[in-house]
């Protein structure tokens, strides 16, 4: 499959670039991480910003979801008619379902209406129309507030914030407004048809401002639901079961997976189900947690794991970070005995500190090794110095293989 | 300097914000930096008057903000409270007809920026014109200094490329607009007009200088690329401000960055 071919070749080309450069040791790190010496010629320099810390990985199929139109859900069902989209036209696949089902179903936010600035909402205001798929003024806050009006009259509002990082104006409108209305009314109120879409994570180039994770920041607010995907496949069915949730839902996209993530998804649309961890691939000895594109990278640690170590890993992807599914990722850790999270966003405070934390309240007699957590280091996300900030699969590594000597 | 703000841009240790800033973020003395999130600088703005205002130096605070993030609410939150305390506050909205990709009249429901502030009095200026841009901001300055509050100004100008790597800048309008604008109201270009017909310099002189500058740019582009990028160290520098330096949480337990500041 091309999909493959595509991955043994950054594969291939990460190998290259660390052939070619200097070796040195990152203070504190056990294992060598290679980087190009700062005075490399101009191409080995071009060649470095090029090189993804991750390969997208698609799932194998089938898959056992409900297509909307079937039920019960089936063991091996049929995906129906499926095209290869990436994760922008999977997300434009499921808002096109969602407009097209729900006549109240309303798309704004900044750029929206020629396609937005990653191309999300592309066609979609000549297929519906401008009263539906329109623009917002350069407003956070005045776009969630007004998102919740929408939602609390009943109709459907899908509100985009234009990057994550953007997201702290409209920061006080969902966790004091949107996220309380139903506890504040008795119930009588609710804006649950409230679902805010944002581009998260790091892209490589982003710099402070267009690279933040900021799941953690809502994880604390109750009410809630805060939703990242990882794959084209994954984020259409989880933003089509954001859509339909009665509760008001952030939908996290990872920005970097837009064009890198291609995969066969289905036209017609199907659901995902919220708060609900998958388990990726099975294993005995550690679990691996995380989510977004960070799952693409401990998938591959799982396989140097298996490789050099002979570890065998269990992989799981998070999915819903609020309410977040504690019986499958302790169920793991109850088999394995030891856990992994990872995330781009800050160590102090970021969400594998909730993950961690709950762990070892429910599997402490069970734990082998303390809670590993490899995250991002504790300083604004940096502009020049993100590949040496993410946490990338050496890191990984470096922790997974000091839990297993523990 | 150009050399620091294109290293900067590269991400090089000569840049101005020593490379850790990147695109939005260049700073210099008495240049309070560029924000990611459009509209932060100008409670920020109003800020800085109020120090000047205190200090009693006879200064001035210019915020510049573009016509997008004109409708952000803190925005006028500043509005308000310059005009409170009468700080001596220019705010200037620099309004090139789209906010990305969004064209003023989609985004706000009056367009006269000038006349957003109220309260506040405005200009409205031609952006384009270089001595207009000048006698209007000298103005503005003299009415701030007077102690009279805060000014509004709004400059007309426009944008020829997309407002980033990711926006073609075509796709909400036409290119012949764009070239409509570059061949009759191009800044540089009336400037150069006004002084070759009103005998202040000749083409020549003006060639040269064009050349002058074509080189030092070229220079700092060149030192832009080679500059060496802030040592890796840096990395957790400046978080906090912290005598003697702490230690900042790496990636995992066993990596630690020393902060300094």
């Amino acid at each position: 499959m091309a999909v493959v071919a595509a991955a043994a070749g950054w594969l291939l080309r990460l190998r290259a670039a660390g052939a070619e450069g200097h070796w040195r040791r990152l203070p504190g790190a056990g294992l060598a991480r290679g980087f190009l010496h700062p005075a490399a010629t101009v191409e080995d320099a071009a060649q470095r910003r090029q090189v993804a810390h991750f390969t997208f990985q698609p799932d194998p199929e089938p898959r056992e979801y409900a297509l909307e139109t079937q039920s019960p859900l089936p063991r091996n069902f049929e995906m129906g008619q499926t095209q290869k989209m990436n994760l922008f036209q999977s997300v434009t696949s499921a808002l096109d379902n969602s407009l097209a089902k729900d006549p109240t179903a309303v798309i704004f936010g900044e750029d929206v209406a020629f396609g937005g600035v990653f191309r999300c909402t592309v066609g979609l205001r000549d297929k519906y129309g401008k009263d539906r798929v329109f623009n917002t003024p350069l407003c956070e806050q005045g776009i969630v507030g007004f998102g919740i009006g929408i939602a609390v009259t009943g109709a459907t509002a899908i509100a985009e914030i234009q990057f994550a990082d953007y997201i702290f104006p409209a920061f006080d409108q969902i966790v004091n407004e949107a996220a309380k209305y139903r506890y504040r009314s008795g119930d009588l109120f609710n804006c649950g048809s409230l679902t805010i879409r944002s581009p998260w994570g790091c892209v490589g180039h982003g710099a402070l401002y267009h690279s933040q994770s900021p799941e953690a920041f809502f994880a604390h607010c109750p009410g809630i639901k805060v939703v990242i995907p990882r794959s084209p496949f994954q984020a259409k069915g989880l933003l089509l079961s954001c859509i339909e949730d009665k509760n008001p839902c952030i939908f996290f996209e990872p920005k970097i997976l837009y064009r890198a993530a291609a995969e066969e998804v289905p036209i017609e649309p199907y659901n995902i189900p919220l708060s609900q961890a998958e388990v990726i691939q099975e294993g005995s000895d550690v679990t691996l947690v995380a989510w977004g594109t960070q799952v693409h990278v401990i998938r591959e640690v799982a396989s140097m794991a298996k490789e050099k170590l002979g570890v065998s890993c269990e992989v799981i992807d998070l999915r819903t970070i609020i309410p977040w599914d504690v019986d499958t990722i302790c169920k793991s850790v109850i088999k394995t005995g030891r856990l992994l999270i990872s995330h781009e966003a800050p160590l102090t405070g970021g969400f594998a500190s909730e993950i961690s934390s709950t762990v070892q309240e429910e599997c402490f007699l069970n734990l082998e090794a303390p809670i590993s957590r490899v995250c991002g280091y504790d300083t604004p996300f940096p502009h020049i110095f993100e590949p040496f900030y993410i946490p990338d699969k050496w890191k990984c590594y470096d922790a997974l293989r000091k839990m297993i000597n523990y | 300097s150009v050399r620091e703000i294109l290293a900067e841009l590269t991400g090089r240790k000569g840049g101005c914000a020593k490379g850790k800033g990147g695109s939005m973020h260049m700073y210099a003395k008495n240049f309070y930096g560029g924000n990611g999130i459009v509209g932060a600088q100008v409670p920020l703005g109003a800020g800085i008057a109020l120090a000047c205002k205190y200090n009693g130096k006879d200064e001035v605070c210019l915020t510049l903000y573009g016509d997008g993030a004109a409708n952000q609410g803190q925005i006028f939150e500043a509005y308000n409270m310059a005009a409170l305390w009468k700080l001596p506050c220019i705010f200037i909205c620099e309004n090139n007809r789209y906010g990305m990709g969004t064209s003023v009249e989609r985004a706000a429901a009056s367009t006269d920026y000038y006349k957003r502030g109220d309260f506040i009095p405005g200009l409205r200026v031609d952006g384009m014109d270089i001595l207009c841009v000048r006698e209007a901001t000298r103005f503005a300055a003299a009415y701030c200094r007077s102690g009279k509050g805060p000014i509004l100004m709004e400059l007309q100008t426009y944008r020829y490329h997309g407002h980033s790597m990711s926006d073609p800048g075509v796709s909400y309008r036409t290119r012949e607009e764009i070239q409509e604008v570059r061949s009759k109201s191009d800044p540089i270009m009336l400037l150069k007009d006004r002084m070759v017909n009103s005998n202040l310099a000749s083409v020549e002189e003006l060639k040269e200088i064009d050349v002058e500058v074509r080189k030092e740019i070229e220079d700092a582009a060149q030192f832009a690329t080679a500059d060496p990028e802030p040592p890796l160290e840096e990395l957790g520098y400046h978080i906090y401000s912290s005598d003697p330096p702490f230690e900042v949480r790496g990636a995992n337990q066993w990596i630690k960055f020393k902060s300094v500041s």
